[in-house]
């Protein structure tokens, strides 16, 4: 934490090498949190770059004291990824959930008995499903908390809601994840 | 206390995070226990949840991170002359790189000796010309295929001549075995075959000169001509060990 504030410091000095560390040390958890987001990958890497493009620029805004460089960079992606949301929810072709099911039931009905590792594929790429067809707010809640093991006091800071719509959010979108989890057909074992 | 269902779904992010007080966490886990309705529920999310923390964390794109800084730093400078070289050779000069690159001119070597595309008495540039390399191996195809034939019919050729001396050997050889074996020599029982004549006139001579030495020493007649009798069988039976 101290290390990117040092290196933001740097950066704002005109260090092109603090700057690709910056870039190195972040990259990974940015472009996850986009992909669970979107459940694309040329989105995600697109909005990755967005992310890091806005924050070269606006990097003179950030002030150690309010929060770490993580929390900060978290809370640019989040934006951009609602800004992408609204921007292509009329142009995206809304998968339902109807669509989605028929490959699981196809998978099922198969009759092969796949390895653990290929199950944990299939249960991967449905939880993704899944967490794509939860609403934005949810979506957003659910990945910071449990994929991004953030603190709820960090949430906080990111969705720049009080503490207690971001404990509501975390507890709907899970109860919602696991009612699309169960009409897919996938249920704890 | 007493727990309801809305309760229940209210707090369970609470519960599941372990954020709840110890009489609201007994209270919850009783009411849970006995609900038809919570139990499910607690369960389904449960697994969301575990799920949910179990999705792999994805490697970065390998080519994002120059992306970005292309984006931000601008496109990188390119380095020529020494620099370049420098850095080129930076980048090559790894353990996997070099045991690669000799490995391929060994078996480039390998190839290039075998096809006798090159003398390496006299090594010249032209014979790494494509043609000449196609014509050096196309001779010395030849020439292997030519060796080969020509081994293959001196080896037939051999074992023709070979073959025909067994033959002619092996023809006394089966007449001797023709001889039918129930059919012993006359007068013997014990199957012995006749001393050849040399060992029989050998025999004949030491009997006589025995027959000779008892006649001249009347006393022992009756011992020598019993060791005489011996000398004779002895030798027969060396005949017959011999053969």
């Amino acid at each position: 934490m101290e290390q990117d504030a040092q290196l933001v410091q740097q950066c704002l000095q005109g260090d092109g090498s603090a700057w690709e560390e910056l870039v190195r040390r972040h990259t990974r958890r940015i472009f996850n949190i986009c992909y669970r987001f979107t459940g694309n990958r040329t989105e995600a890497e697109d909005l990755s770059q967005d992310v890091f493009l806005r924050v070269y620029r606006t990097l003179a805004s950030y002030r150690s004291a309010h929060g770490g460089f993580a929390t900060w960079m978290t809370s640019v992606t989040r934006n951009l990824l609602i800004d992408h949301y609204r921007r292509t929810k009329r142009d995206r072709v809304t998968d339902s959930l109807d669509d989605a099911m028929p490959v699981v039931e196809n998978k099922e009905s198969s009759g092969r008995r796949p390895d653990e590792q290929a199950l944990l594929g299939e249960l991967s790429a449905q939880v993704q499903v899944a967490l794509t067809h939860l609403s934005p707010e949810l979506r957003e809640a659910v990945i910071l908390r449990d994929l991004q093991q953030l603190e709820y006091s960090e949430i906080q800071s990111v969705l720049a809601v009080p503490e207690g719509t971001v404990k509501s959010r975390i507890n709907r979108g899970r109860i919602e994840l696991a009612r699309i989890l169960q009409q897919m057909g996938v249920r704890p074992s | 206390m007493n727990w309801t269902c809305e309760q229940t779904e209210l707090l369970l992010t609470d519960y599941l995070d372990g954020l709840l007080p110890a009489d609201e966490q007994r209270a919850f886990d009783l009411h849970v226990n006995s609900c038809e309705r919570c139990t499910p529920l607690v369960s389904s999310v449960m697994h969301a949840t575990s799920s949910l923390r179990a999705l792999p964390e994805l490697e970065t794109p390998p080519r994002l991170v120059y992306n970005i800084l292309d984006a931000t730093l601008g496109p990188r400078e390119t380095v020529s002359g020494w620099a370049a070289f420098l850095a080129w050779l930076k980048g090559v000069a790894s353990p996997k790189f070099a045991y690669g690159t000799v490995s391929v001119a060994a078996t480039f070597l390998m190839l290039v000796t075998v096809s006798g595309s090159i003398n390496w008495k006299k090594p010249k540039l032209a014979d790494l010309a494509p043609s000449n390399i196609y014509r050096n191996t196309n001779r010395e195809m030849h020439k292997a295929y030519g060796r080969g034939a020509k081994y293959v019919s001196d080896l037939r050729v051999v074992y023709e001549i070979q073959s025909r001396l067994r033959q002619d050997n092996e023809v006394p050889t089966n007449r001797e075995n023709t001889t039918p074996e129930s059919n012993p020599t006359p007068g013997r029982t014990d199957g012995s075959g006749p001393a050849s004549p040399r060992q029989q006139n050998r025999a004949n001579d030491v009997s006589s000169q025995l027959q000779v030495l008892a006649e001249e020493v009347p006393l022992l007649s009756g011992k020598l001509s019993l060791v005489s009798g011996g000398a004779l069988n002895l030798l027969t039976s060396a005949k017959l060990g011999e053969r």
